[in-house]
C-alpha cells in the first residue's frame, strides 16, 4: 500500500481478529504486511478490535524485534548477527557499514534512503558472513565488499 | 485399522506408483531456504527452460534437502527406466544446461558435479552415496525422505508410510500410545531430554478442559537450523506426531509457533496443514471418529525468549512474550491457564515414527542403560569447510568426530580452539574437550549443556572475549526484561566485557565476572538462569587467554579491536589510493610519503588492508597497562 491507509481500510484489515483468541501477533504481521510498519492509528484500531488498550497492543510492538512504528527506508539492509558471519568478521562489517550508511542499527536515515536492521542467523551459514538486501541473500561479504555495497545503496 | 484412512494411503500409493513408474526421467531439485540462498530458484528455472526448449518428457519436482548445504544447489536425476539415480551438488543455473545435457540427452553421468549414486551402481568415478564420507555414521529416519518427496504435497508423504504411525495409534488407547512412547525412551528434543511421554501423560491426566499442544519451532539458537531442515523438507511428520500426540493427551487444539525468520518453514508448515485438513485428518469429525482437532501454525516476530515455553505461550496468549514463573507448569496452567503441553519440532517428528515401527525398534540404536534414544539431528557451523545437517544416533559422537567426519575439518589452514556445543547459552568448552562425547551427562558434569542440535566449531583467530561478549550481547538483547538479575546483569557484564576488548581490562574484572555469573543464576526463567554459561566457562577453561588480554594486554587471537592498529607501510605502494579511498571514517591523513592513519578515527575494521595488502600493516598496539586506572572500580 503506497498511500497512508485510512482508518476504515485499517479496521477493514483487521476485522477477522477476535480478543482472547491468540490474535495480537496475527492482527500485528497484517498490518505490518500491508502498510510497511505498524502506525499510531494501527495499534489503535486494532486496540478496538480486539478490546483492549493501545498500551497493551504498543507493548506487543516494542517488545517484538520485527514490528516497526516507522515507515521503512526504500533499501533496509538487515545485518545477520549471527556467529558464523561473527567469526567471519560479521561486526567489522556492520560497524563499517554503519559508518557509511550514517544511521544506528534499526534505524533509517532522514530522507528514508536506506536503514540497517539487525538480523538473526536462520542457518544460511555457508554464505556468512552475509546480510539481507530488502530480504534478499548476499553473501560472501568482505569489510570492502560490504562498504561499497552500502555506498551503492546509499547513493542508489 | 480405520478404513478411512487406509482408503486414502492406498489411494496415494498408487498415484505415487504411476508417479514413479511412469517412464519419463525426472530431475527433482531441493528447495529450502538454504538451496535457495544459494541461486536454487535459478537453477529450477533453468532447468524448466531447458527441458522445454529442448522438448523433453522429463519430469520436474522439488524436495526437501539431503543435508550437503555446502554444495547447494542440489538435485538428483532419476533414469527413465527408474534404475538410476544420482544426486549432483554445486548445480547453478549457469550448470544446468550441460547438466541436461549429459544426464537427460546423452544418458550419461556428469562426474565432476556428482556427490553420489542414490541408486544403481557405483562408477570409477561417483561412489555410492551411502559410501560417501558425509553419510557414514548417520542414521536417517526424520531425514528419510528429505529429498525424494515433496514436501508440498501431501499424496507424497503418505506413499511413503506417512500416516501410518497415526494409523497404528488409532488402535490404541490414550495409555498405550503413551506407553509406546515411554518405552521408547524418546527425550525431549530441545536440550533437556525429559520424557516426552511423561509430559503426554501429564497432559492426559489434566483435569480442566480444553487442553492445548504446542510445537516450539521458534529455534532461535543462533547456528541451529535443524527444526527449519524438517519443516521445509518433511512437515507432515510433524503434522502426524501432533495427531497422535492429540489421540494419547486428549488435546483439541495444537498450535506449531514458528519462528518469524523462517518463512518458508511457516509456508511449508502451513500448507501441510491445509492439505491434511482437504483429507480429512484435521478439522471437525476426523475420519468419520467424531473426533475434533485443529492446528494453529503461528508466526513469530523476533523474540528468542519466545523460544522457552512460558514466554512462547506468552507471545500466543498475550501480548509480549515475557516467560512466567514455573510453577504452575503449562500441563496444569498453560495456554489461557489451560492445560498445555510444549514439545520441540523433533520430538513430535519422532512420534510417527515410534508408533509406526514401535518403540523396540525406534530405540535400538543405543544400549539399554544409555539415555539418549532414537536419532538425533545436528547443524555444523562457524570456521568449517562443510556446512550442513546430519543425522546420527542419539549419544554417539564427539565434537571432534563431528568436525573431521562431517564439518570437513577447520577451514583452511587453521586449527580448532574451541567449541559451542548448542547455542548461546550452552556454553563453549577448549578443542581439549573436543573428545567429549556428545551425550547428556559430560556436558551436565561441566555446568554446560547440549542445546537443540546447532554445533559451531572455532579457530585460533577468534578471541574468546569477542566470542563470550558475542554471546552475551546476544543475551542481553533478548533479555525480556522482567527481572533486573537478568537485563541488568547481563547489561553489565556487556560493559565489562567490552571495556576488556578495547583494552581496558583489570584484574578486578575476573571477580566482577564471576559475580556476575553468581547472580544470573538466580534469574526467575531459563534465559536469565543460562546467560552466564560462556562467561562460566571461559573464565574456567579460557583463564589464560583471559589474563593475558586483561593483565598482559596481549590478545593471542591479535583481533580484538582494541589491541590492533593499522599502519601505511608503503606509502609508495600503487593501490594506496585505493585504500584511502574504501576508508568508511576519512581516517587516512596527508598526501604522498606522508600519508598516514588517524588513530582515532580507524575502526579497525581493515578495509584498506584488504584492498592494499601491500601498503597497509596489521600491527599489535601497544597498551600501557596503567595501575592507577586499572584500580578504580
Amino acid at each position: 500500500m503506497s498511500a497512508e491507509p485510512t482508518l476504515q481500510e485499517l479496521r477493514a484489515l483487521v476485522s477477522e481478529f477476535q480478543p482472547n483468541r491468540g490474535h495480537v501477533l496475527p492482527a500485528l504481521h497484517r498490518v505490518q504486511h500491508h502498510c510497511g510498519y505498524v502506525s499510531r492509528d494501527a495499534i489503535e484500531v486494532i486496540a478496538r478490535q480486539l478490546n483492549t488498550t493501545p498500551a497493551l497492543i504498543y507493548g506487543a510492538v516494542s517488545f517484538y524485534s520485527d514490528f516497526r512504528t516507522t515507515p521503512p527506508a526504500k533499501t533496509t539492509i538487515t545485518w545477520c548477527s549471527g556467529p558464523t558471519c561473527r567469526l567471519k568478521g560479521g561486526d567489522r562489517i556492520r560497524e563499517a557499514m554503519q559508518h557509511v550508511l550514517e544511521v544506528p542499527l534499526g534505524g533509517t536515515d532522514e530522507a528514508g534512503q536506506c536503514g540497517m536492521s539487525i538480523g538473526q542467523c536462520n542457518g544460511l551459514c555457508t554464505e556468512a558472513p552475509m546480510v539481507w538486501i530488502n530480504g534478499e541473500v548476499t553473501g560472501g561479504l568482505t569489510v570492502a565488499s560490504a562498504i561499497r555495497l552500502a555506498r551503492e545503496v546509499k547513493g542508489s | 485399522m480405520n478404513s478411512t484412512l487406509e482408503a486414502i494411503r492406498t489411494r496415494a500409493t498408487a498415484a505415487w506408483n504411476d508417479y514413479i513408474h511412469n517412464g519419463r526421467p525426472k530431475v527433482t531439485v531441493v528447495l529450502d531456504t538454504s538451496s535457495l540462498a544459494r541461486g536454487a530458484a535459478a537453477t529450477l528455472d533453468a532447468i524448466k527452460a531447458e527441458v522445454a526448449a529442448r522438448g523433453l518428457g522429463v519430469d520436474v519436482a522439488v524436495a526437501g534437502s539431503w543435508g550437503f548445504n555446502w554444495l547447494e544447489p542440489t538435485l538428483t536425476v532419476r533414469s527413465a527406466a527408474g534404475t538410476r539415480t544420482v544426486l549432483y551438488g554445486n548445480v547453478t543455473a549457469e550448470r544446468a544446461p550441460e547438466l541436461v545435457q549429459a544426464t537427460l540427452i546423452d544418458g550419461r553421468d556428469l562426474p565432476e558435479l556428482a556427490i553420489g549414486v542414490v541408486e544403481g551402481s557405483a562408477t570409477a568415478e561417483i561412489p555410492l552415496l551411502s559410501d560417501h564420507p558425509y553419510m557414514q555414521g548417520q542414521v536417517r529416519r526424520l531425514m528419510e525422505r528429505m529429498g525424494i518427496i515433496d514436501p508440498e504435497k501431501i499424496d507424497h508423504y503418505l506413499a511413503v508410510g506417512g500416516y501410518e504411525g497415526l494409523s497404528k495409534a488409532l488402535d490404541l488407547s490414550p495409555e498405550a500410545i503413551i506407553k509406546e512412547m515411554l518405552d521408547s525412551g524418546v527425550g525431549g528434543r530441545g536440550g533437556a531430554n525429559f520424557p516426552v511421554g511423561r509430559k503426554w501423560d501429564f497432559l492426559r491426566t489434566a483435569t480442566a478442559e480444553p487442553r492445548y499442544l504446542v510445537c516450539n519451532a521458534d529455534e532461535g539458537d543462533p547456528g541451529a537450523w535443524v527444526n527449519r531442515t524438517v519443516m521445509e523438507g518433511d512437515p507432515h511428520l510433524i503434522i502426524e506426531g501432533l495427531l497422535i500426540a492429540a489421540r494419547a493427551t486428549g488435546a483439541s487444539e495444537a498450535y506449531i509457533y514458528v519462528r518469524h525468520e523462517y518463512p518458508l518453514a511457516f509456508d511449508r508448515m502451513k500448507t501441510a496443514a491445509a492439505q491434511a485438513r482437504e483429507k480429512g485428518l484435521l478439522g471437525k469429525d476426523i475420519l468419520g471418529l467424531g473426533w475434533d482437532f485443529e492446528i494453529v501454525v503461528f508466526l513469530g516476530a523476533g523474540s528468542y525468549v519466545c523460544g522457552d515455553e512460558t514466554g512462547l505461550m506468552s507471545s500466543i496468549d498475550s501480548y509480549r512474550g515475557m516467560p512466567r514463573i514455573k510453577p504452575p507448569f503449562p500441563a496444569q496452567a498453560g495456554l489461557w491457564n489451560k492445560p498445555t503441553n510444549v514439545n520441540n519440532v523433533e520430538s513430535y517428528a519422532n512420534a510417527p515414527l515410534i508408533l509406526r515401527h514401535g518403540a523396540a525398534w525406534w530405540c535400538n540404536l543405543a544400549p539399554a542403560d544409555q539415555p539418549e534414544k532414537g536419532t538425533k539431528m545436528y547443524s555444523l557451523s562457524g570456521q568449517i569447510r562443510q556446512m550442513g545437517v546430519v543425522e546420527i544416533p542419539f549419544g554417539s559422537g564427539t565434537m571432534r568426530s563431528m568436525l573431521e567426519q562431517y564439518g570437513g575439518g577447520m577451514q583452511k589452514g587453521s586449527t580448532l580452539k574451541g567449541f559451542q556445543p548448542g547455542g548461546p547459552l550452552s556454553g563453549v568448552l577448549p578443542a581439549a574437550d573436543a573428545d567429549l562425547p556428545l551425550k547428556l551427562a559430560p556436558y551436565r558434569e561441566r555446568g554446560m549443556f547440549l542445546g537443540g542440535g546447532g554445533l559451531m566449531f572455532f579457530d585460533e583467530s577468534t578471541s574468546i572475549v569477542d566470542l563470550v561478549l558475542w554471546m552475551t550481547t546476544f543475551c542481553e538483547d533478548e533479555s525480556c526484561g522482567r527481572c533486573t538479575t537478568c537485563h541488568g546483569g547481563s547489561q553489565r557484564a556487556v560493559e565489562i566485557l567490552r571495556r576488556i576488548a578495547d583494552g581496558g581490562g583489570r584484574e578486578t574484572d575476573l571477580d566482577k565476572l564471576e559475580g556476575i555469573v553468581q547472580t544470573l543464576i538466580w534469574s526467575n526463567c531459563q534465559h536469565g538462569q543460562l546467560t552466564p554459561t560462556a562467561i562460566k566457562l571461559a573464565l574456567r577453561a579460557f583463564r589464560d587467554e583471559l589474563l593475558s588480554v586483561i593483565r598482559d594486554k596481549v590478545d593471542p587471537s591479535h583481533s580484538l579491536p582494541g589491541f590492533i592498529e593499522y599502519v601505511v607501510k608503503n606509502p609508495a605502494d600503487a593501490a594506496l589510493k585505493e585504500a584511502v579511498a574504501i576508508c568508511p571514517t576519512g581516517a587516512f591523513s596527508g598526501e604522498g610519503a606522508s600519508t598516514a592513519i588517524e588513530q582515532d578515527r580507524c575502526i579497525k575494521c581493515g578495509a584498506c588492508k584488504e584492498v592494499a595488502p601491500g601498503a597497509i600493516e596489521k600491527r599489535d598496539r601497544v597498551i600501557v597497562y596503567d595501575a592507577v586506572e586499572a584500580a578504580g572500580a
